[in-house]
């Protein structure tokens, strides 16, 4: 079975980041309610 | 759009493709599914749709809103197992355009709901027609994802699994953000923040249904082979028809399995906040005294801090996916099931023990663990199916398996509600009166651990024959 292309690779990284990028903020502003539980 | 488009045939991947690229094409679809979860971020804002700063006569009861959740997961349900077989037949690709234009177009129908001020638009829109775009976009990469990932089945499709747990997430402050931008002296911004959110969706999920792509066949890892049937008898390399596979009691042991799971895990998720304010009441803020003895003011401090116990599960619960899928596959399905079942009872009966001992962090994390379960369970499941009933028809199984879940979605709550009220009718105290509750949990978890005992593999007379399966390939291209 053929290995994927190195260029591939970016096609990768770039597909993540468009889905990382709203999954972090939606991460990041769950941990701005969840810090409450421990101040 | 031409039907070629959006074809089978269209979408098998050329040599070299990369699989890593399909992951995040199901991720898009399920992020932008997984706001079902966050649509309680709009009950209030609609209540006073008329009143515009209080609800007025005429306006909605957050009650009648409610019902949208109930119809979410009927309908994702009913529509998962309905429409599995064709979205195995038709292919991922379809299945994530039809779910957009279901999903995004009941966004845009509950709009005029809103607009029009009438419920069952929006009961019909995001409720119905919606609730089917999260049946098929919850399946719909489901089958494609474990033929790409042979070697990883439950991380493959905990990732994606993981996305459905994580929308709310992104939705919830999104929809707040948009309300408030689009909010007037007299509008409460719901109308055109329902239409913008539609159109987001539909761009995301149309997004990633053409980022779906099938391996070709017969198409392996580079380096990988299949392991021996002999050495692990409980993943198979053969298939079984999705309408023998409803036939055999495999399915609807992990039917149990599922329905167990999510029962309990859903209760635990209604009354993990209140509980904890209610057991813990004053000491969560340094003072002394029970929930009803505080001060108004004190009794915001308490909830604000029940609402960051709520957002820290909903974290669990998303890592749980990817975490307990991913771990599956070194431990073995029906392992990783026995550990949720084994350790799920513990704790479950465990809770009670530590807020009787006041030990807030023991508490926590006692409910953080069992959430990481209840998404363990959702995650791991497909990579169940596809082992005991092999990969060609595991989308329509899947499908047909999450009525389990519209089941868990009747019994848990129900549960919860009554034997809460049930005991305090009986004068037991509002703070005990949870005990019990997690007790019977723990019960439904023994019911789930004996139903994933008694799986075996498939009997030899379910499996397709070589001829049946040929007729089925030739049959889907």
């Amino acid at each position: 079975m053929e290995r994927p292309s190195a260029s591939s690779w970016a096609a990768v990284a770039i597909a993540w980041i468009l889905v990382g990028i709203p999954l972090a903020w939606g991460i990041y502003q769950t941990l701005q309610t969840a810090v409450k539980l421990f101040r | 759009m031409s039907s070629g488009l959006l074809s089978k045939e269209r979408i098998i991947a050329g040599p070299g493709f990369n699989r890593w690229l399909v992951p995040p094409a199901a991720l898009a679809i399920h992020l932008s599914i997984g706001m079902a979860y966050g649509f309680s971020v709009f009950w209030l804002p609609l209540s006073r749709a008329i009143g515009i700063t209080a609800s007025a006569p005429g306006d909605w009861k957050i009650s009648t809103l409610g019902w949208m959740f109930t119809l979410f997961f009927v309908f994702l349900g009913s529509s998962a197992a309905v429409f599995g077989r064709w979205v195995e037949g038709e292919g991922p690709r379809k299945a994530g355009v039809a779910a957009a234009f279901c999903w995004g177009g009941g966004f845009l129908i509950s709009a005029l709901g809103v607009r029009l001020h009438q419920i069952l638009l929006l009961w019909i829109g995001s409720g119905v027609i919606g609730g089917c775009g999260l049946g098929l976009g919850y399946i719909s990469p489901v089958s494609t994802l474990i033929k790409w990932f042979p070697d990883r089945r439950g991380m493959a499709t905990g990732m994606a699994i993981m996305g459905f747990g994580g929308g709310a997430m992104i939705g919830s402050p999104l929809a707040n953000l948009l309300m408030n931008h689009f909010k007037t002296p007299t509008s409460v911004g719901v109308q055109e923040t329902f239409v913008t959110m539609g159109l987001i969706y539909f761009v995301a999920m149309l997004a990633g249904a053409f980022g779906y792509r099938l391996p070709a066949p017969g198409w392996q890892p580079a380096g990988w082979t299949p392991p021996p049937p002999q050495e692990k008898a409980m993943i198979t390399q053969r298939q079984v028809h999705v309408n023998q596979a409803i036939r055999t009691p495999q399915f609807w042991l992990l039917w149990v399995v599922l329905w167990m799971n999510v029962s309990a895990g859903i209760g635990v998720i209604g009354m993990a906040s209140p509980m904890l304010q209610e057991v813990f009441g004053g000491k969560l803020i340094g003072v002394a005294g029970a929930l009803r003895d505080l001060s108004e003011d004190q009794k915001t401090q308490v909830a604000t801090i029940g609402a960051g116990f709520a957002a820290l599960l909903s974290l669990f619960n998303i890592g749980g996916r990817i975490f307990w899928a991913s771990m599956s596959d070194y431990l073995g399905r029906k392992r990783t099931y026995f550990i949720f079942f084994a350790l799920g009872f513990v704790l479950y009966c465990a809770a009670p023990s530590a807020g009787r001992a006041a030990v807030v962090p023991l508490f926590v994390a006692i409910f953080c663990v069992i959430l990481t379960m209840y998404g363990g369970g959702f995650a791991t499941i497909p990579a169940y199916l596809a082992d005991m009933f092999g990969t060609v028809h595991v989308g329509a199984i899947h499908g047909r398996l999450l009525t389990a879940w519209s089941a868990a979605g009747i019994l848990g709550p129900i549960l919860v509600n009554y034997i809460r009220e049930f005991q305090i009718d009986r004068g037991v105290p509002a703070a005990q009166a949870y005990n019990t509750t997690m007790y019977v949990l723990a019960g439904l978890l023994v019911i789930g651990f004996i139903a994933n005992a008694r799986v075996r593999p498939v009997a030899e007379r379910y499996y397709m024959t070589d001829d049946q399966f040929a007729r089925e390939l030739a049959g889907k291209r």
